[in-house]
């Protein structure tokens, strides 16, 4: 099975937001609830640097370890899902994941945050795959129809890619070959030997 | 960092008038229990809410090919659709422009199928509130307004403001609307856009146009980007920069007075004072002037006037360009030598070189430092200009511009001679409709008209003074916003001046709500691009077809339906669709395409038949990435879009010229020399080119352009058939609408435009060579005496038009900041459509200028604080401080997408109701100034002065 | 290892920036949001360490070994009984307003602890018991009734706080009854007033738990005021840690108030104790309260 990674190539990103906003199509996300975000660092300095990031679907995912109900669950490509209608909106899994990629339509009185949202690689939830339920509540299910994430796909300057790691890792791999440095990789490490100057294992 | 408000939230506004894919789903889930699903429809959505409500979620895929509308790149989209939704936006891996990508813009081009804030029917301004109209009570009233006006004041007094946003065929029919309306008073963006590039460009070598491709950048070694930030403004093309980066280690350079997102992934960033391209572009070719850096063969062959520029060059010292630029000496060297040591290289510039009193002559510039370097007609070289709109490219081609008619035709009665040809029409009826009396020198028919940057002056100046016969007395606005024109205080007067204002336009615009007018003010509403077909021009000159992705939203018509029905009313229907079949009100677009390849011949806009374009509108992945070549398939051996000059007829099938100038390969199979636009000799000296001429080509030098007199010089006049003499004779390959010139000359081997050098002066310009000149409003007073503007002029383009009665004002005392303008890359233009749309107006919710740190403390303010940005003509506006070091100390920066507020005053509420967007803010060019370049009279929006207050309340 | 806290990049534009980013340094984000300009949460690594390594596991050993104490304690002792058959004759010790009081505080606090330990341990047996269907109602609700029924507590407590503070000041006596270990081996009954040492602890253990559950449990509960997210995890872990702590103390009390004391129960639900129960558990008071009586009308 494959192992869904997303990577993230800091040399190319422009900060277009063309990620953000094609999840916000793809997925119909509400305002104030963004599944992705970019990040620049160092913003209108030399060493400006952007990043997009959403939820990373970690091997050993935080979030699903402190969520109170036990709302998320793994597929079998490594994707990290969530359940909603298990959900209570209790804020702890963006508390403990490393990206912010939970997210919550409202924050109000009586932490009543709704139920949480979260980038889902464009793989819907538990509902049945592509059905008008699964998309009213996660959104469209991309992976079922055999597609990858429209974020990654949509990607302006094809910074952002997405797929099984070993694919993304062999896309970015070229790269740095060209470049002769191995910079510009933000991805979850482990998962993701990108290294050029080392033989893929 | 840029601001953001807390506590917007749009999930309550929305009114829920367009269709989502949630609510399509949503219909689809209660399948037949129709009640529900009207209930969230409004009437105008009955249609639609028909359509889905019948609609299974599994209904059928219906896959369209479209185009984004949002920039020149010109993306391709694959829209889904299911019973008449827009359901799913795919990428189009296939595309060979995007492949896939997509910006912010592009990524958010499905909501144009929901349309929340559309204006979603015909409205007009009684006692100060909007009614709801008839297309036909809108339609009759207005009409009769300009009957009226149009018998006391002429049909100059009317002014047809037209649109990039059209495509082709819409930008032709416009133009022809208003021709056959006996006006010139008709423009688009590209006056405010790239006219200056146009101008100067075209002045130099032939074309105005960008010379190579988005994808041939693939083949650069060096890049200077100056005045162009496309990382925020043509974000897809960064794409094929990376590419040359990474793979040709292509050194990339960018010029710019701030640190631009493109700034940051270039290797090295020039910072440079605002206003000062020539004098930068003169210091590095100074140092390639000094080493020896030039290529000599080059100059010598294809180029002519250098030695002018050499000589102005020279005072050009390395301590002069740092005084004048800020740029240190070493800084240039190094820079000049990386051009130098990686040929072929390219310039890509934009609108910080074109939006100045200096712009043409720093378009110019910019060309003679390409040809310095040798680097034209060259792939991975050339001048790669990005444009603006999606279809800036096509709707300037195809003549939506106050100086000329389809094709850079001009407006002698030559030009109307061979227009009213193709219209089929006498040119004694043509010319009746106009104003027969002389204005200084000319007849408004032959004049210029009022351009899009001073239509105010148009309605304000003393009519003593203009051109014409009359004040403007009504403008219909077409598919242009008014934010983005400078003078915005004075624009309010002016609006209130009007008798008549006509909005056709998908959305309100700032137009509907920035006067205090009570009545007179039309909103017709126009469909998007979306909701109808046809051709449109890339930035690279390729011709792309759109598929209709949906119907009509609400009441709203697409623009040629519009331009029919007021032809009806006005009178002139059956001249303007002589031969163009009407069904349904609506006029065949395909019989628009087919109308103007029988007259463009100038530009080669004459071979991409409908079905030529469409045939490559099917056969996106049939195209090489890089060279954009078809190989293999229905298109092969073509280039994609077969990009202009596409020359002959379409039987022809010439390929398409991807590169121009390019002398490495045949006419026929896209190559071409430097047009032979001037003569043949200047000032006693041959301009043809000399030795450099196309492969395979006859004639083994410089040639003048071609025409029936030279074809029978040349003995080639029996290669043109029967039919092609009788219609050749006596015409030249601009006239000659049988194409016969132009397929014997291109038989030969030749370019039917000649075999010319491309000028480095152009003696018909103000300035013969290119000077630097200080901008309107400047704060160097000691440059100012040094570099003067202008003189002040009687008329341009009908007006009288100010330079150093302004510029001798010192007024840098009380407005010490630089003040320059620009784009982010969520927004588009006046920005009305991009902040209707929720996906990106959540990503910019405040407008805001750009301070630098140290101003900002020396003024007293800090991040995200209220201040008032007061321009020197009194413009105020109410914006957030956003302080970062992007911007050098003294100089500021205002994106100019906002609207709907007015000098501190919230103008939401103007709006009718459930149109506003949902962002506002002020806009740039309420503060900006005045300033007008002398050729193309594009304005000064890219400096001018300021002063920013902390805003106590 | 925790694989996420490796969570890395590569050579990303050199380790000055990997730098910049481990240490949760902010760059801006045109995404608005609490912290979207935060690339890494730093603390969210050490706060799941803190709260699934060492307050959830510690806790439960603790709750449980109280427990298991406070049974073994009651098979090896049993119930204190009284020394002296009743005399029938009632004193009055808590009114109606301190039993409404007391009760109101229990079961709200009661109410808390069983749905916060639901959230806190719920997932590790309840879940696989119930369903997901019924597990998710329940779950729902426990927050619910948590985040509404805690301001509530909260003002009980305070009210009963400010009510019984007067009962609360520790003296000489106390001092000996914490000498005598409070009498809970053998015979002996160190004296007390109206509270004894031990009750008085119980208090004042409450007043300071339960002021930092409050505190702690409003930032967790209102996040309308843009707390941080490092904000809302020392929250959690105060708020989790004090309640547990609490609770596990509340054991002790209730069994006292139970099956650990006779005839103790009664004050708090009738009012009125027995004069043997007073005279054995509250001398001092006991004293007082007859002097007292006879000016005063019971
Ligand atoms: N997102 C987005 N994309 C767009 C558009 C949009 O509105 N939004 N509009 C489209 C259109 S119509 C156009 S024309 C293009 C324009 O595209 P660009 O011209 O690339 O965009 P701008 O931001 O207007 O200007 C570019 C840069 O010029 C710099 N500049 C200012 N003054 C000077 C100067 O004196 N000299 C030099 N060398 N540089 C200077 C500014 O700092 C700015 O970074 O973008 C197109 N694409
Ligand atoms: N200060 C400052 N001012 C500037 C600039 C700057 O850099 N600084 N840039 C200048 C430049 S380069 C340009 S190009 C202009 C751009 O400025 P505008 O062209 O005024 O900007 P847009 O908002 O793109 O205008 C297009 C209008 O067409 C409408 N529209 C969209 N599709 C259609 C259609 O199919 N039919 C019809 N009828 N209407 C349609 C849109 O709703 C929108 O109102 O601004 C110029 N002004
Ligand atoms: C079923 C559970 C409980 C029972 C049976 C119980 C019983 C009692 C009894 C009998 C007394 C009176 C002692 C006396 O008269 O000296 C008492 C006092 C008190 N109870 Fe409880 N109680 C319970 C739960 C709680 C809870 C949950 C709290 C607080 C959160 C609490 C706080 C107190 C306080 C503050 C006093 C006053 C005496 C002191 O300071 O110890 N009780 N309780
Ligand atoms: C002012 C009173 C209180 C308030 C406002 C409050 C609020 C909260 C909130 C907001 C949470 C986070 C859970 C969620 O949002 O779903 C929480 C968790 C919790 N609360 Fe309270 N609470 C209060 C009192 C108490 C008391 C008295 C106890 C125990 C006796 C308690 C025990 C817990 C526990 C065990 C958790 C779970 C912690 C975890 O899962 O890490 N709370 N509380
Ligand atoms: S679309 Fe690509 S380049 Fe643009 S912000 Fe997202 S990741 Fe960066
Ligand atoms: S939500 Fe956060 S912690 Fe959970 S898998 Fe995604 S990135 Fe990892
Ligand atoms: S908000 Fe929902 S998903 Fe997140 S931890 Fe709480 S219950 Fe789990
Ligand atoms: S993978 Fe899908 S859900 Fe996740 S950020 Fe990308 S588009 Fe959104
Ligand atoms: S706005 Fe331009 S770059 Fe962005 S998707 Fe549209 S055409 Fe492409
Ligand atoms: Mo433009």
């Amino acid at each position: 099975m494959a192992n869904m990674k997303f990577l993230c190539d800091s040399k190319r990103c422009i900060e277009c937001n063309g990620c953000v906003t094609a999840c916000k199509n793809e997925n119909e996300v509400e305002w104030g609830v963004n599944r992705r975000r970019v990040v620049t660092l160092n913003d209108g300095e030399p060493g400006e640097t952007s990043i997009s990031v959403a939820c990373m679907h970690c091997s050993d995912a935080p979030c699903m370890a402190v969520c109170p109900t036990d709302c998320f669950y793994k597929t079998d490509d490594g994707i990290v899902l969530h359940n909603k209608d298990i959900c209570i909106g209790c804020g702890y899994c963006l508390f403990a994941c490393p990206f912010g990629a939970p997210q919550f339509p409202s924050s109000s009185a009586f932490g009543e945050r709704g139920k949480m949202d979260k980038c889902t690689f464009c793989a819907g939830g538990p509902e049945e795959d592509n059905s008008p339920e699964e998309y009213a509540k996660y959104g469209a299910n991309r992976i079922a129809e055999g597609k990858l994430p429209m974020c990654a796909e949509l990607c302006s300057t094809k910074a952002l890619l997405a797929g099984d790691a070993n694919d993304v890792s062999d896309i970015f791999r070229e790269r740095v070959v060209y470049r002769g440095h191995n910079d510009g990789a933000w991805a979850m490490e482990e998962e993701l030997a990108y290294d050029a100057t080392q033989p893929k294992a | 960092m840029r601001l953001t408000k807390r506590d917007q939230d749009t999930s309550t506004a929305q009114t829920g008038l367009g269709l989502s894919r949630r609510h399509f789903l949503r219909n689809t889930s209660i399948a037949t229990g129709g009640v529900a699903a009207a209930s969230f429809l409004a009437p105008g959505m009955i249609q639609q809410a028909e359509a889905s409500k019948s609609a299974v979620h599994s209904s059928p895929v219906d896959v369209k090919r479209t185009i984004c509308s949002h920039c020149s790149v010109g993306c391709g989209v694959y829209a889904e659709v299911q019973n008449g939704v827009w359901t799913g936006q795919e990428p189009a891996f296939d595309h060979p422009f995007n492949l896939g990508g997509h910006c912010a813009k592009g990524a958010a081009l499905r909501e144009h199928g929901h349309g929340e804030r559309r204006l979603k029917y015909p409205m007009k301004l009684v006692d100060g509130k909007w009614q709801k109209v008839t297309w036909e009570q809108a339609i009759d009233e207005i009409g009769d307004k300009m009957q009226a006006i149009r018998e006391e004041s002429g049909p100059d007094s009317v002014y047809w403001l037209g649109s990039a946003k059209f495509n082709n065929e819409q930008a032709y029919l416009f133009r022809k609307f208003a021709a056959l309306w006996g006006t010139n008073n008709v423009d688009h963006q590209a006056r405010i856009c790239h006219s200056t590039t146009v101008a100067g460009v075209a002045n130099t070598w032939g074309y105005g146009a960008m010379t190579n491709s988005f994808n041939d950048i693939h083949n650069c070694k060096s890049i200077i980007l100056i005045g162009a930030n496309p990382a925020e403004a043509h974000p897809v093309s960064l794409q094929h920069i990376f590419r040359a980066k990474e793979r040709n280690k292509a050194h990339i350079i960018c010029v710019d007075p701030r640190f631009t997102r493109t700034a940051a992934h270039a290797n090295e960033y020039i910072r440079i004072r605002p206003g000062s391209d020539v004098a930068f572009i003169w210091g590095l070719l100074w140092h390639i002037f000094e080493n020896g850096w030039e290529d000599k063969q080059f100059i010598a062959q294809r180029v002519y006037g250098m030695d002018k520029i050499r000589t102005e060059v020279a005072n050009w010292t390395p301590a002069e360009v740092e005084s004048v630029t800020g740029v240190p000496e070493e800084q240039m060297r190094q820079a000049a030598k990386s051009l130098a040591d990686n040929r072929p290289g390219t310039v890509i510039w934009c609108m910080g070189g074109t939006q100045h009193t200096t712009g043409n002559n720093n378009t110019r510039a910019y060309c003679i430092l390409m040809l310095a370097l040798g680097n034209m007609g060259k792939a991975g070289g050339g001048t790669n200009i990005f444009r603006g709109h999606d279809n800036v490219q096509g709707a300037t081609d195809l003549g939506v511009l106050s100086h000329t008619l389809p094709g850079y035709y001009g407006l002698t009665d030559g030009a109307w001679k061979h227009w009213s040809k193709v219209w089929d029409l006498d040119f004694e009826w043509v010319k009746s409709r106009f104003d027969q009396s002389v204005y200084r020198t000319l007849k408004p028919m032959n004049n210029s008209g009022i351009p899009v940057s001073r239509w105010i002056d148009g309605v304000l100046e003393n009519k003593k003074n203009i051109d014409q016969n009359d004040n403007l007395r009504a403008m219909v606005y077409w598919g242009h916003a008014v934010n983005s024109q400078t003078r915005g205080v004075e624009m309010k007067t002016a609006m209130e001046k009007l008798e008549l204002m006509v909005i056709v336009d998908p959305y309100p615009t700032h137009a509907a709500v920035m006067h205090d007018k009570k009545d007179g003010v039309y909103l017709l509403p126009a469909t998007t691009q979306f909701e109808t077909y046809g051709s449109v021009t890339a930035s690279n000159r390729s011709i792309q077809w759109r598929d209709k992705v949906i119907e009509p939203l609400f009441e709203s018509k697409p623009d040629h339906i519009i331009m029919h029905k007021f032809a009806v009313k006005l009178g002139f229907d059956e001249q303007l669709f002589k031969n163009i079949s009407i069904s349904n009100e609506e006029p065949l677009i395909e019989d628009i395409t087919r109308e103007f390849n029988r007259g463009m011949w100038t530009v080669g806009y004459t071979g991409q038949s409908p079905e030529r374009i469409k045939e490559h509108q099917q056969n996106w992945h049939t195209f090489n990435e890089t060279s954009l070549k078809g190989e293999g398939g229905p298109a092969d051996g073509e280039y994609y879009g077969m990009p202009w000059p596409c020359w002959g007829t379409p039987e022809m099938r010439h390929p398409g010229t991807p590169i121009l100038y390019d002398t490495s390969k045949s006419v026929a199979e896209g190559g071409l020399p430097f047009r032979a636009r001037y003569g043949v000799e200047h000032e006693g000296t041959n301009i043809l080119a000399e030795g450099s001429f196309t492969k395979g080509s006859e004639i083994k030098d410089g040639y003048p352009e071609f025409s029936a007199e030279l074809l029978k010089k040349l003995g080639w006049w029996s290669d043109l058939t029967q039919e092609e003499q009788l219609a050749a004779d006596g015409k030249n390959w601009k006239t000659d609408m049988s194409g016969g010139i132009q397929r014997v000359a291109i038989k030969h081997g030749c370019a039917p435009f000649g075999n010319a050098k491309a000028r480095a002066i152009v003696w018909t310009f103000p300035d013969q060579v290119p000077l630097h000149r200080e901008p309107l409003y400047s704060n160097r007073r000691d440059l100012v005496s040094k570099y003067p503007t202008f003189d002040d002029a009687e008329s341009i383009y009908r007006l009288p038009t100010l330079y150093k009665s302004i510029q001798a004002k010192d007024v840098s005392t009380d407005f010490p900041i630089i003040l320059t303008s620009g784009r982010l890359v969520e927004y588009e233009g006046g920005g009305e459509e991009t902040r209707s749309n929720p996906w990106l107006a959540e990503l910019q919710q405040e407008m805001f200028v750009e301070v630098n740190p140290s101003d900002a403390n020396t003024l007293g303010f800090k991040n995200g604080d209220d201040v008032w940005l007061i321009g020197p003509e009194g413009g105020r506006i109410k914006i957030k401080a956003l302080i970062t070091p992007r911007v050098d100390k003294g100089v500021a920066f205002l994106p100019f997408h906002f609207g709907g507020q007015f000098q501190g005053k919230d103008l939401t509420s103007k709006y009718p109701e459930g149109s506003a967007p949902y962002v506002t803010g002020e806009a740039a060019n309420t503060a900006m100034t005045y300033g007008y370049d002398p050729v193309t009279v594009m304005q000064e929006t890219k400096v001018s002065l300021c002063r920013i207050e902390k805003a106590t309340a | 290892a925790d694989k996420a806290s490796e969570a890395k990049v590569s050579g990303f534009a050199g380790a000055e920036y990997w730098r910049v980013i481990k240490d949760g340094n902010e760059g801006t984000s045109q995404v608005k949001g609490i912290e979207a300009g935060v690339l890494i949460n730093v603390e969210g690594e050490y706060w799941r360490h803190l709260r699934n390594k060492w307050v959830s596991p510690y806790g439960a050993y603790a709750l449980l070994g109280v427990l298991c104490t406070l049974l073994i304690f009651y098979l090896i002792v049993g119930q204190k009984k009284l020394d002296h058959p009743r005399t029938n004759k009632k004193i009055k010790r808590w009114s109606q307003l301190d039993r409404a009081n007391h009760w109101t505080v229990a079961i709200l606090f009661i109410t808390l602890a069983l749905t916060g330990l639901s959230l806190l341990y719920g997932k590790f047996f309840l879940k696989g018991l119930l369903g997901d269907s019924i597990w998710g109602n329940y779950i729902a609700l426990c927050k619910i009734l948590h985040n509404y029924l805690g301001p509530l507590f909260m003002l009980a407590l305070l009210i009963m706080i400010v009510r019984w503070l007067k009962h609360n000041f520790f003296n000489a006596t106390d001092l000996r009854w914490f000498i005598k270990g409070g009498g809970i081996f053998g015979n002996a009954h160190p004296s007390a007033g109206f509270l004894n040492g031990g009750e008085k602890v119980w208090f004042w253990l409450l007043t300071f738990g339960g002021v930092t559950i409050s505190i702690s449990g409003l930032i967790l509960d209102f996040p309308l005021f843009g707390q941080t997210r490092e904000i809302m995890q020392w929250s959690n872990i105060i708020h989790a840690v004090s309640s547990l702590i609490l609770i596990a103390a509340s054991f002790g009390h209730i069994y006292i108030g139970t099956a650990g004391t006779e005839g103790a129960l009664e004050g708090m639900t009738t009012g009125y104790v027995d004069e043997s129960w007073a005279k054995q558990h509250h001398d001092l008071w006991y004293e007082e309260k007859k002097t007292k009586s006879t000016n005063e009308p019971m």
